[in-house]
C-alpha cells in the first residue's frame, strides 16, 4: 500500500515548490574517527553535491553509520573537518547544524501527537505559531499523512511511523537530510513501497541533499545518484550509481553491488581507442571494456548474470562454454549455474530455449563486450 | 506446565497456600482483625468495634499521620529531584568517574538506618549546623535513606531509554535544556512516578533513623505505633498500622494508575 | 590508522555539563558521607572530645558487643537461608505450576516490599504471642495451664518475621529469571520422560542460580541492617548491632560506644553491599 492508498491523495499532487529543501553540499575533509586506539573511520574525503542523494553502503562495521553520525555531530572526529555549505560544522553541537535525521526505529516521541512530533524542531527553534501550522500541513501532506495529525505514534503502523519521522525531519527545512537505515525495521513488502516513495519525495524536493546509509544494495541502486561503498572504515569505491554498477573499479564493489561473475583472464591486446581490450580465458578470446590494461596483465572480466545469454545475438560477440550444473526456476527468472573451467558462473535468464539442456551438458554462453568490465585481479580493495 | 499429574499439582498448590497463608495472608488478616477487636481472650476476638480507630484518630494519630505524610512527601520530592539530577548529570561524566559516583550514590541504601541517624546526630548537634531537635533532621534522615532508591530507579529508566530520541531531538535543533524538558523527562515520567511512590512508601515505614533523631513534636506513624505497642496498647497499635498500610497502598495504587493513564499502556 | 591516532582532536566546545554533577554530589557528601566520617572520628573520642583508644578495645572485647555481633550474623544467615528456600518454592510454583490468580498473588507478595517491616512482628504477637491465637487455641483445646508455643520472643521469632519480610526480595529476581526459561525446553524434557525433579535440577535451577546469589546477598545485607523487627519483638536475649547502637546512643547517651559499634556495623554492611553489587553485576553480564 502506498501513501495514496492510505489517504486518497498522491504524493505527486503536492506542490513541489511549497516544501523545498534548501540543499547544501556536504564536504568530508580527511575525517577520521577513532575510539581509543580503535579506528572506525580512516581519513575520509568525500563530497555530496547540493540536491544529491548519496547512498553509503557496506557491511556492518564498515564505518558508514559512523560517517553519518559525524555529520550529525554525535561522534567527534579525531581529525579532519566537516563542512555543510559554507559552514565548518566540525565544532558545532548537533542542534546548531540545521539537519534533519531519520533513524531505523523512527524514534517518534511517544508522548506527542503526530502533529506535535512534526512541529518539534520548529518549536525547539522558537518558530512562530502561524509558520509552524503551515509547515505541519506541508510536511504531513508531502508524506501523505495529513489525516493522521491527531494520532499518537502507537496508533500507527511501522510504515506510517516512518513517514511521520520523515515529515518531522522535513518540517525544519533541513540543509541535509540524514537517513540512517530508515527502512530496515519494515517488512519486505512495505520496504519496497517506501523506497519508491522516498524516490518520489526527492523528485518533489529536488534541492534536498540526502545522505542515505543502508546495508541494502537494492535501496541504494533505486534511490541514489551516487554511491559510496564502505569497507573496514574506508571508502572502497565512490561514483555515480549506474557507472559504479556497470564499471565496478574493484572486486568488492562488483560483488557487493548486485551479482557478478568474475572470469580470470589474461589481457592479450591492450585497451584500444574505443576503450576495449581483448583478453584470453582458456581457449576463448574475449573482448571487454577496459581502463588502461596492457597486454600480459592478469585481470578479471566482470559479467552480470542477466547479461549472459544462451542464444547468440548480433552484438553478443563473446562466447564461452560451461558445464550446466543447476537450474533454479523462480517464475519471472530462471537461474542457471554453470562451471566454466573451474569458475562458477551464474546466469539469470528471462527467456529460455524451449528445450532446456540437462545438467551435465556443455552449454555455450554469449554476451556483448559493452556489458563487461575488466577489473584488477587484486582481491583486496 | 512442569507437573502434569492432577494430584501432583494439587499437592503443590496446597503447599503454596500453606506458605502463603502462614507467612503473608495471616499477618495482614490478623492485623486487620485485631484493629477491630473489642476484647481478645480466646482464639478469636470476643467482639468487633471501631473504637480503636476513633481513639487513635482523636488522639495523637492525626498528628502522626500528618507528620508521616509531610515527611514522606518532602523527603521523596527532594530525593526525586536530587536522584534525577544525579542520574542525568552522571551521563555527562567520563566512564571511570561515572562508575565511581554511581556506586557512591547507591551506598546510602547499604548503611543501616540506625547508623544514618547516629551520624546525623553526631554531625548536626553543634553550631553552625545545629539541626538536632528540628523537623529538618527527620527530613534529612529520610532523604538520605531513600535517595539511593530514586537514583537507582531513574538510572534504570535512563539506561532503557533509546539514545535515538535525544539524538533526533538534538539534530532537529533542540538545545539541551529544551530537549531535557520536552523529551527526556516526559519519557522518564513512568520511572519518576515509580521512584516517587517507592520512596514515599519507604519513608512512611521508616523507623530506625527516625527513632534516633525525631524531636518531641514530630512523631511519625511508625514511631507512634512503637510507643503504643511498647505501652501494651497493641490494639491501638494495630489500628494505626492499618491506617499506615492503607495510606501506603492507596498512594502506590494511585500513582500506578496515573502512570498507566499517562503512558497509555 | 596512525594518522587518525596522532592527529589530536580539535577542541570541541568545552562541556560545562560536567559540572552539573556537583550539586547532588555535594548534597550527598554533606548529608551522608560527612556524618559517616564523623562517626568514624567519634569512635576514637570520648564524650568530652578527648582521644580514647582504650575504649575502642574495651568495647570490641566486651560481651554485649560480641553477643550482638554473633546474634546479628547468625540471625541474618538463618533468615537468608529461609528466604532462599521459601522464595524458591513459591517462585517455582508461581512460574511453572500456575493456578488461577497466581499473577495477582505474585503482585500481592511483591507489595510486601513497600510495607513497614514491623507490621509482621506486630501481627506475630497476635498470632504466636503468649496470649495469641495459637496459644489460646492450644490451651483451650488441651486444657493447658501455660502457653505451649514460646518461640516468638527468641531469635526464631526474628528469623520467621524476617523470612516473611524479605522473601519478596528473592521472589522478584527469581520470577524474572524464570520468565526467561524456555517453556519449549521444559516441554521437550517432559516429552522425553524426564521427571519434574530432574527438570528442576537440570534446566530450571541453573537459570535461577544468578538470581539466587544476587537476591541472597541482598537479603544478607538487609537482614544485617534490620531494626524494626528486632525492636518490636523486644526480647531481652535478642540484641543485634543496630539495636545495640540505638540502646547505647538514645537510652544510655553513650555516644562513643554507639559510634564504635556503628563503625563495625557499617563495615559489615558495606562488605555485604560489595558482595551484592558483585553478584548483581555478574547477573547483569
Amino acid at each position: 500500500m502506498s501513501a495514496a492508498a492510505f489517504t486518497g491523495t498522491s504524493v505527486m499532487d503536492i506542490d513541489a515548490a511549497k516544501v523545498r529543501g534548501a540543499g547544501s553540499n556536504v564536504h568530508f575533509d580527511k575525517v577520521s574517527v577513532a575510539y581509543g586506539a580503535h579506528v572506525v573511520l580512516h581519513p575520509l574525503t568525500l563530497d555530496i553535491a547540493p540536491g544529491e542523494i548519496l547512498a553509503m553502503i557496506g557491511p556492518s562495521g564498515s564505518g558508514k553509520t559512523t560517517a553519518l553520525r559525524a555529520v550529525a555531530g554525535f561522534v567527534r572526529p579525531a581529525s579532519g573537518r566537516i563542512r555543510i555549505g559554507a559552514t565548518d560544522v566540525t565544532d558545532l553541537p548537533p542542534y546548531e547544524r540545521g539537519l534533519g535525521m531519520v533513524v531505523q526505529n523512527y524514534a517518534l516521541f511517544p508522548h506527542m501527537r503526530v502533529e506535535d512530533n512534526v512541529a518539534f524542531g520548529l518549536r525547539a527553534q522558537g518558530a512562530d505559531k502561524a509558520l509552524i501550522g503551515e509547515r505541519i500541513k506541508d510536511a504531513l501532506g508531502t508524506v501523505g499523512m495529513s489525516a493522521y495529525a491527531r494520532r499518537y505514534p502507537r496508533e500507527l503502523s511501522g510504515g506510517q511511523q516512518q513517514r511521520v519521522a520523515i515529515a518531522r525531519a522535513l518540517a525544519v527545512r533541513p540543509r541535509v537530510l540524514l537517513l540512517d537505515e530508515p527502512l530496515s525495521a519494515l517488512d519486505a513488502q512495505i520496504r519496497r513501497n517506501m523506497v519508491e516513495e522516498i524516490a518520489r519525495l526527492h523528485r518533489s524536493l529536488p534541492g534536498l541533499t540526502i545522505l542515505y546509509v543502508t546495508h541494502d544494495q537494492t535501496e541504494a541502486l533505486t534511490l541514489a545518484d551516487k554511491i559510496a561503498i564502505m569497507r573496514d572504515g574506508r571508502v572502497c569505491s565512490h561514483g555515480p550509481t549506474t557507472e559504479l554498477y556497470r564499471r565496478p573499479p574493484n572486486r568488492f564493489t562488483a560483488e557487493f553491488l548486485g551479482r557478478a561473475n568474475l572470469l580470470p583472464v589474461t589481457v592479450a591486446e591492450a585497451v584500444g581507442p574505443k576503450g576495449f581490450a581483448t583478453a584470453r580465458h582458456g581457449d576463448a578470446l574475449l573482448t571487454g571494456a577496459g581502463r588502461n590494461e596492457k597486454a600480459g596483465d592478469k585481470s578479471l572480466l566482470c559479467i552480470r548474470p542477466q547479461h549472459l545469454s544462451l542464444t547468440a545475438d548480433s552484438d553478443h560477440t563473446n562466447r564461452i562454454v560451461g558445464t550446466l550444473q543447476e537450474v533454479h526456476w523462480q517464475g519471472e527468472l530462471t537461474h542457471l549455474v554453470l562451471d566454466v573451467d573451474g569458475t562458477p558462473v551464474r546466469v539469470s535468464a528471462t527467456r529460455l530455449p524451449i528445450a532446456l539442456p540437462e545438467p551435465g551438458a556443455k552449454v555455450p554462453l554469449f554476451f556483448a563486450p559493452a556489458d563487461t568490465s575488466l577489473l584488477p585481479e587484486d582481491a583486496g580493495v | 506446565m512442569l507437573v502434569w499429574s492432577r494430584s501432583g499439582r494439587l499437592v503443590l498448590w496446597v503447599l503454596f497456600a500453606l506458605i502463603f497463608g502462614v507467612l503473608f495472608l495471616a499477618p495482614l488478616a490478623v492485623i486487620l482483625l485485631s484493629s477491630l477487636a473489642d476484647q481478645w481472650n480466646g482464639v478469636l476476638p470476643n467482639g468487633l468495634t471501631t473504637e480503636h480507630y476513633t481513639d487513635v484518630i482523636s488522639g495523637a494519630a492525626g498528628r502522626a499521620v500528618k507528620a508521616s505524610l509531610v515527611t514522606g512527601f518532602l523527603a521523596s520530592a527532594l530525593a526525586l529531584v536530587s536522584g534525577t539530577w544525579a542520574a542525568l548529570s552522571l551521563r555527562l561524566q567520563g566512564h571511570a568517574l561515572r562508575r565511581l559516583l554511581g556506586l557512591l550514590f547507591f551506598i546510602p541504601s547499604a548503611v543501616p538506618s540506625v547508623s544514618v541517624g547516629l551520624g546525623l546526630l553526631v554531625a548536626f548537634s553543634h553550631p553552625p549546623l545545629l539541626l538536632n531537635g528540628t523537623i529538618a533532621i527527620v527530613m534529612i534522615a529520610h532523604f538520605v535513606l531513600i535517595s539511593a532508591f530514586t537514583f537507582g530507579n531513574v538510572s534504570a529508566g535512563l539506561a532503557r531509554l533509546s539514545p535515538d530520541f535525544e539524538q533526533v531531538a538534538s539534530s532537529l535543533g533542540a538545545r539541551p535544556a529544551y530537549r531535557l524538558w520536552h523529551v527526556t523527562l516526559p519519557l522518564l515520567a513512568p520511572y519518576l512516578v515509580a521512584a516517587f511512590g517507592l520512596s514515599f512508601a519507604l519513608s512512611m515505614g521508616e523507623l530506625g533513623a527516625t527513632v534516633m533523631v525525631y524531636p518531641p513534636g514530630w512523631v511519625t506513624l511508625p514511631v507512634s505505633i512503637f510507643s503504643l505497642t511498647d505501652r501494651g496498647d497493641i490494639f491501638a497499635g494495630a489500628a494505626l498500622t492499618m491506617i499506615l498500610v492503607v495510606a501506603t497502598l492507596v498512594l502506590l495504587l494511585g500513582l500506578e494508575r496515573i502512570t498507566k493513564r499517562a503512558t497509555g499502556s | 590508522m596512525s594518522e587518525a591516532v596522532t592527529l589530536r582532536a580539535p577542541a570541541f566546545r568545552r562541556e560545562p555539563g560536567k559540572l552539573w554533577i556537583v550539586p547532588p554530589a555535594a548534597l550527598l557528601a554533606l548529608l551522608f558521607f560527612y556524618p559517616l566520617v564523623l562517626i568514624a572520628r567519634q569512635a576514637f573520642l570520648d564524650d568530652r572530645g578527648v582521644a580514647n583508644v582504650a575504649e575502642v578495645i574495651r568495647v570490641l572485647h566486651s560481651r554485649f558487643f560480641l553477643n550482638a555481633l554473633i546474634n546479628t550474623v547468625s540471625i541474618s544467615v538463618a533468615a537468608t537461608a529461609g528466604c532462599l528456600v521459601v522464595g524458591l518454592v513459591l517462585a517455582l510454583i508461581l512460574a511453572f505450576v500456575p493456578f488461577p490468580g497466581s499473577g495477582f498473588i505474585a503482585r500481592l507478595i511483591d507489595t510486601f516490599i513497600a510495607l513497614p517491616t514491623f507490621l509482621v512482628t506486630l501481627a506475630f504477637t497476635f498470632l504466636y504471642g503468649s496470649a495469641g491465637m495459637l496459644n489460646a487455641g492450644l490451651m483451650e483445646t488441651f486444657s493447658l495451664p501455660l502457653p505451649p508455643v514460646d518461640f516468638l520472643y527468641s531469635a526464631w521469632g526474628v528469623i520467621l518475621a524476617e523470612v516473611t519480610v524479605y522473601t519478596p526480595f528473592i521472589l522478584r529476581p527469581l520470577l524474572a529469571a524464570f520468565s526467561l526459561v524456555d517453556r519449549g525446553q521444559i516441554e521437550a524434557a517432559s516429552v522425553l520422560g524426564a521427571r519434574p525433579f530432574r527438570i528442576v535440577r537440570q534446566v530450571i535451577l541453573p537459570a535461577a542460580i544468578p538470581a539466587l546469589i544476587a537476591g541472597g546477598s541482598l537479603c544478607l545485607l538487609l537482614t544485617v541492617n534490620e531494626f524494626g523487627i528486632v525492636l518490636f519483638i523486644g526480647a531481652k536475649g535478642v540484641i543485634t548491632l543496630p539495636l545495640l547502637i540505638y540502646g547505647k546512643a538514645i537510652q544510655e547517651s553513650a555516644y562513643q560506644v554507639a559510634c564504635i559499634i556503628a563503625v563495625v556495623n557499617i563495615a559489615l554492611s558495606l562488605g555485604l553491599f560489595g558482595l551484592y553489587r558483585f553478584a548483581a553485576g555478574r547477573l547483569g553480564a
